[in-house]
C-alpha cells in the first residue's frame, strides 16, 4: 500500500510541477495573453474618460472601436477577447484601469451567462494565471488558485508538449493570414466578406446555442456579470449591457431576452437594445454566430455607437 | 452512485468497507454479509429507490424457483418457469415498446422506464437457474485460467447457497450495475469463505491500484474521447453532413471511448471486489489487439461471450451441428448480443454485422490459410471500428448518414491552416477556416484531435493492459495518471455516466 500512495503522492507532485513551471501553449494560449496584454496596455494608456468593450470573442469580431470611437467621441478600447476566459479573471484585470465617468459596454454571448462554476474555473485563463500571471491569481479566491492548479488535463498536456515544439521550430501562426489580425484599437480585422465566403456551409449548419430564462438566471456568468455591475455603479462607471449578434433565423426568445434585460436593469446598469436586436442574416457572419465578418462588423458598430452615444453625450454634459 | 464519483469514492466505499471489515471482525462473517447486502441495496436506490422492490423481488423469487428446482422432479418445467419468468420481465420493461412498434408502427409508445441494471441481474440470475437446473451451480465450470483468474480461486460449494450469500451474490455493488456477468460457482463459494470479512493488505492493496487505474480510463481518456466523438455523431444525428475527417475522427474516437470506459468500468469493478476478497474474472482483454474477428470475442467482454456462448451457442448445437446450421445459430447468437444491448435495430444491425464478420471469418478459415498476423488485425480492427457506428449512431439514418461522411461522400475538408502549411493537401482537401464538429471547432482542433487518437490508439494496440501488466509497470502508469484522475474526478464540469449503464 505505500508504493500504491507513493506513486500517488508523485504524481501529484510531477503533475503541478509540470503545469506550473514546464508545460505551455504559446500558440494558443500566447495570442490570447498577447491580445488580453495589448488591450491592458492600451487601457493603460487612455488618459480621460474611455469606452471599453468587454466581451468573448463577440466583442472583437462584431465590433469595431475603430469605428465606435469617432462617433462617440471618446477612446474607445476593445477588449473582447473569447468565450471561454473567466468573466472574473477580465474583471479583475480591467477594474483597476476603470475610473468614474468610464463606460464598459458588455456585449456578452449568451453562454457567457450559464457557464457553470467549474467550467469557468478551467477556462484558458487558469493556466495563463498559473503559468503567468500570478499576481492576478493572488487577487482570487483560494477556490480559484486549487482549480487553476488542476486546470489542466490530458488534452491540455499533449496540447503544450506540441505547440512547445513547434513553436521552438519556428512555427509561424498561419492565422493571421488566412482570417486576419487585431489593430490598435483591439479590434479583429481582416476577416473579410471574400473570407467569409470560404465558411458559407460551416455558418449554414451552426445550430446556435440559446440558453433558457431559467438558466440565465441561475448561471454562475449572472453571478460574476452582477458583481461587477455592483462593483462599477460604487466606483462611478457606467456599464451598459448589449445583445450579441446572432442569425436572424435563430432569435433569443422574450423570457431569456427580459432574463438578460433584467441582470443590468436590477443593479442600476443600462441596456441597449439595437432595433434588429443584434440578428443579422447568416451570410452577414465570418466563421461562427459570434463573428460578423468585416463590413457587418463595422455597419453594426455605427448602430451600436449611435445608441451608445445617448450614454456618453449625457455623461459628457453631467461632467465639469 | 457511479464509481467514478467522489459521492462513492469519498462517501459509499469508506463507509461500506469500514462497516464490512469491523463487522467481520467482531461480529463473523454472516453479519458481514449482511451489511454488504445492506450497502448493495443503498448503492442501487441511490439512483431511483422506485425500483428497489424490483430487485430484491427478482432475487426472491429466483431464490425460491431454485429452491423449487432442487426439490422436484420437474426440474425442466421448473426451469422453464423460472427463465421465462425472467425474460418476460426483462421483455416488459426494455422491449416492451420495441416490440409493439414492430407489430403495431403507429402505436403510441408505453413509456416504461428501464430499471437500472436489469440486463445483468437478469443474466446473472438465469445462469443460475440453469446452473442449479444442471446440477451445477455452486459448483466449478469450465475453468479458463487468465491473471485474474487462477486455478486455484475455483472453489466449489454443493447445493443451494442460503438466500443471504445468494442475495450477496446477485446484488454485490461492484458487478450489480454494468457486469462483468461472474458465474455464480466462481462466486458464491467465495462469499462462503469464513476469512471473507478479514481484511488483507495484498487484496487492498491490488484492489485499491486496479481501481484507480480502471478510475484514470474512465475519467482521463474515456470521457476525453467521449467529447471528440459526441460532437460528430451528435451532428449526424442532427441531419448534418460530416466530410471525410470529422466523420472518421469521430468514430476513431467512439471505438477508444467504448474501450476505456467499459474496461475502465470491469477494471474498477474488479479492484472492487479484490478490496472485498473476491476475485473477478476477466472482462477485458486487449480486444482490438485480436488477430481475427473470432479471436476479438474471446478478448471483449469476455464475460457476456460467455455467457452467450455457453447459455446460448452451445444449447442450440454450437460446433457439433453442419455448416449451414452452425451459421444460423452464430447469427442468432450475435443478433441475441446485439438485442440485448438495447431494445433498437440500430443495436441489432451491429450485432447481425458481427454475426456476420464471423461466419465469414469460420468459412474463409475452412477454405483457406490464415492471413498474416498483421493484416488479420487490420481487416479486423476495420471491421469492428466499421460496425461501432451503427452501434452508436443515434438511428438507421443518422448511421448511414455517418458511413457517408466516413466514405468521402460528403467531402474533405482540412483546416486552412493545415493546407497552407503542407500544399499538397490541397488536391485532396478543401481549406476551411475551422471545421465544425471536430472537438471544439477551434484553429487547433484538428492537430489536438489528431494527436490525442494517436496517443489512445498506441495505448490500446502497443501496450500490454492492466492485467497484463507487471506490478513495476501498473505502479509507474499510475504515476502517470493519478493526477490526471484526480483532476477530472474534483474539477472537470461534467462527469460522464458509464456508457454500459444503458444496458
Amino acid at each position: 500500500m505505500r508504493r500504491v500512495l507513493l506513486a500517488c503522492a508523485t504524481s501529484l507532485l510531477i503533475y503541478i510541477a509540470a503545469f506550473a513551471c514546464l508545460l505551455d501553449r504559446p500558440l494558443t494560449l500566447g495570442v490570447l495573453r498577447a491580445h488580453i496584454e495589448a488591450n491592458i496596455a492600451l487601457g493603460q494608456s487612455v488618459r480621460g474618460p474611455k469606452l471599453v468593450i468587454l466581451a468573448g470573442s463577440n466583442g472583437s469580431y462584431s465590433h469595431r472601436c475603430e469605428t465606435i470611437q469617432p462617433i462617440v467621441n471618446r477612446p474607445c478600447i476593445n477588449a473582447g477577447i473569447a468565450v471561454g476566459v473567466g468573466l472574473d479573471y477580465l474583471f479583475a484585470r480591467w477594474e483597476p484601469l476603470l475610473h468614474a465617468g468610464d463606460i464598459v459596454y458588455l456585449p456578452l454571448e449568451e453562454a457567457q451567462y450559464v457557464r457553470t462554476r467549474a467550467a469557468a474555473y478551467l477556462g484558458p485563463d487558469a493556466a495563463i494565471m498559473l503559468r503567468h500571471d500570478r499576481a492576478t491569481l493572488e487577487t482570487l479566491p483560494l477556490q480559484r488558485w486549487i482549480a487553476a492548479l488542476f486546470a489542466g488535463d490530458l488534452r491540455a498536456a499533449i496540447m503544450s508538449l506540441m505547440e512547445i515544439t513547434l513553436a521552438d521550430y519556428g512555427f509561424r501562426d498561419p492565422r493571421p493570414a488566412a482570417g486576419g489580425g487585431y489593430n490598435a484599437w483591439g479590434d479583429h480585422v481582416g476577416h473579410t466578406a471574400a473570407l467569409a465566403a470560404l465558411n458559407q456551409s460551416t455558418l449554414a449548419a451552426i445550430k446556435p446555442f440559446h440558453p433558457t430564462a431559467a438558466e440565465i438566471q441561475a448561471g454562475y456568468g449572472t453571478v460574476l456579470v452582477s458583481g461587477f455591475l455592483r462593483w462599477a455603479a460604487a466606483h462611478g462607471v457606467l456599464a451598459v449591457g448589449g445583445l450579441p449578434t446572432g442569425f436572424i433565423d435563430s432569435p433569443i426568445d422574450d423570457a431569456s431576452l427580459a432574463a438578460i434585460r433584467a441582470i443590468y436593469r436590477d443593479h442600476g446598469a443600462s441596456f441597449v437594445e439595437l432595433p434588429n436586436q443584434s440578428r443579422y442574416p447568416r451570410s452577414a457572419f465570418f466563421d461562427t454566430q459570434d463573428h460578423l465578418n468585416e463590413a457587418a462588423q463595422i455597419a453594426h458598430s455605427i448602430a451600436v455607437a449611435e445608441a451608445l452615444s445617448h450614454f456618453t453625450d449625457w455623461r459628457q454634459a453631467r461632467s465639469p | 452512485m457511479m464509481f467514478h464519483t467522489t459521492v462513492f469514492i469519498l462517501g459509499f466505499i469508506p463507509v461500506c468497507l469500514s462497516g464490512f471489515f469491523t463487522l467481520g471482525r467482531f461480529c463473523g462473517a454472516a453479519w458481514a454479509l449482511r451489511w454488504l447486502v445492506a450497502c448493495n441495496l443503498f448503492f442501487y436506490a441511490w439512483w431511483y429507490p422506485g425500483h428497489l422492490p424490483l430487485l430484491v423481488g427478482s432475487v426472491a423469487l429466483n431464490h425460491s424457483i431454485a429452491w423449487k428446482l432442487r426439490h422436484t422432479e420437474q426440474t425442466r418445467i421448473w426451469l422453464g418457469i423460472g427463465v421465462g419468468l425472467n425474460l418476460a420481465i426483462l421483455g416488459w420493461f426494455k422491449y416492451a415498446d420495441f416490440l409493439l412498434h414492430i407489430v403495431v408502427p403507429n402505436a403510441s409508445a408505453l413509456h416504461v422506464t428501464l430499471p437500472l441494471a436489469i440486463s445483468f441481474f437478469t443474466f446473472q440470475q438465469i445462469m443460475f437457474l440453469v446452473d442449479i437446473g444442471r446440477g451445477a451451480a455452486g459448483t466449478a465450470a469450465e475453468d479458463r485460467a487468465s491473471p485474474e483468474r487462477p486455478a486455484t480461486m475455483v472453489r466449489t460449494e454443493p447445493g443451494l447457497p442460503p438466500l443471504l450469500r445468494y442475495a450477496a451474490f446477485v446484488t454485490f455493488f461492484p458487478h450489480l450495475i454494468a457486469g462483468p456477468i461472474v458465474r455464480p460457482s466462481d462466486i458464491i463459494p467465495q462469499l462462503a469463505d469464513p476469512d471473507l470479512a478479514r481484511a488483507r493488505i495484498d487484496n487492498v492493496t491490488d484492489g485499491v491500484l486496479i481501481f484507480l487505474l480502471g478510475l484514470g480510463k474512465k475519467l482521463v481518456l474515456a470521457d476525453m474521447f467521449g467529447k471528440f466523438a459526441d460532437i460528430g455523431f451528435n451532428a449526424a444525428a442532427d441531419g448534418t453532413a460530416l466530410t471525410f475527417f470529422e466523420a472518421w475522427y469521430a468514430t476513431l474516437s467512439y471505438a477508444l471511448q467504448i474501450y476505456f470506459d467499459f474496461s475502465g468500468y470491469s477494471d474498477m469493478a474488479i479492484g472492487l471486489a479484490r478490496v472485498l476478497n473476491v476475485r473477478f474474472p476477466l472482462n477485458f482483454d486487449s480486444p482490438y489487439q485480436a488477430a481475427n474477428i473470432a479471436e476479438f470475442w474471446r478478448r471483449w467482454h469476455i464475460t457476456l461471450g460467455g455467457f452467450l456462448r455457453d447459455y446460448v451457442y452451445i444449447p442450440l448445437g454450437g460446433n457439433r451441428t453442419g455448416p449451414l446450421r452452425q451459421t444460423g445459430t452464430v447469427m442468432v447468437t450475435m443478433l441475441l448480443c446485439g438485442l440485448w444491448h438495447g431494445a433498437a435495430w440500430n443495436f441489432v444491425l451491429w450485432g447481425g454485422l458481427h454475426g456476420g464478420f464471423l461466419v465469414i471469418h469460420a468459412q474463409y478459415r475452412r477454405l483457406f490459410r490464415p492471413l498474416p498476423a498483421a493484416l488479420g488485425q487490420i481487416l479486423t480492427l476495420l471491421a469492428v471500428i466499421v460496425a461501432w457506428v451503427p452501434f452508436r449512431a443515434a438511428s438507421l439514418p443518422s448511421t448511414i448518414a455517418m458511413l457517408r461522411g466516413m466514405a468521402g461522400g460528403n467531402g474533405i475538408a482540412l483546416p486552412r491552416m493545415i493546407v497552407s502549411a503542407l500544399p499538397s493537401f490541397a488536391r485532396i482537401a478543401d481549406p476551411v477556416t475551422v471545421m465544425p464538429f471536430l472537438g471544439d471547432a477551434r484553429t487547433l482542433s484538428f492537430p489536438e484531435i489528431s494527436a490525442c487518437l494517436l496517443l489512445g490508439w498506441l495505448i490500446v494496440l502497443m501496450l500490454p493492459n492492466v492485467h497484463r501488466m507487471n506490478d513495476r509497470v501498473r505502479h509507474w502508469t499510475l504515476t502517470g495518471s493519478f493526477a490526471l484522475s484526480a483532476q477530472a474526478l474534483f474539477f472537470a464540469p461534467h462527469v460522464a455516466p458509464f456508457l454500459y449503464f444503458q444496458f
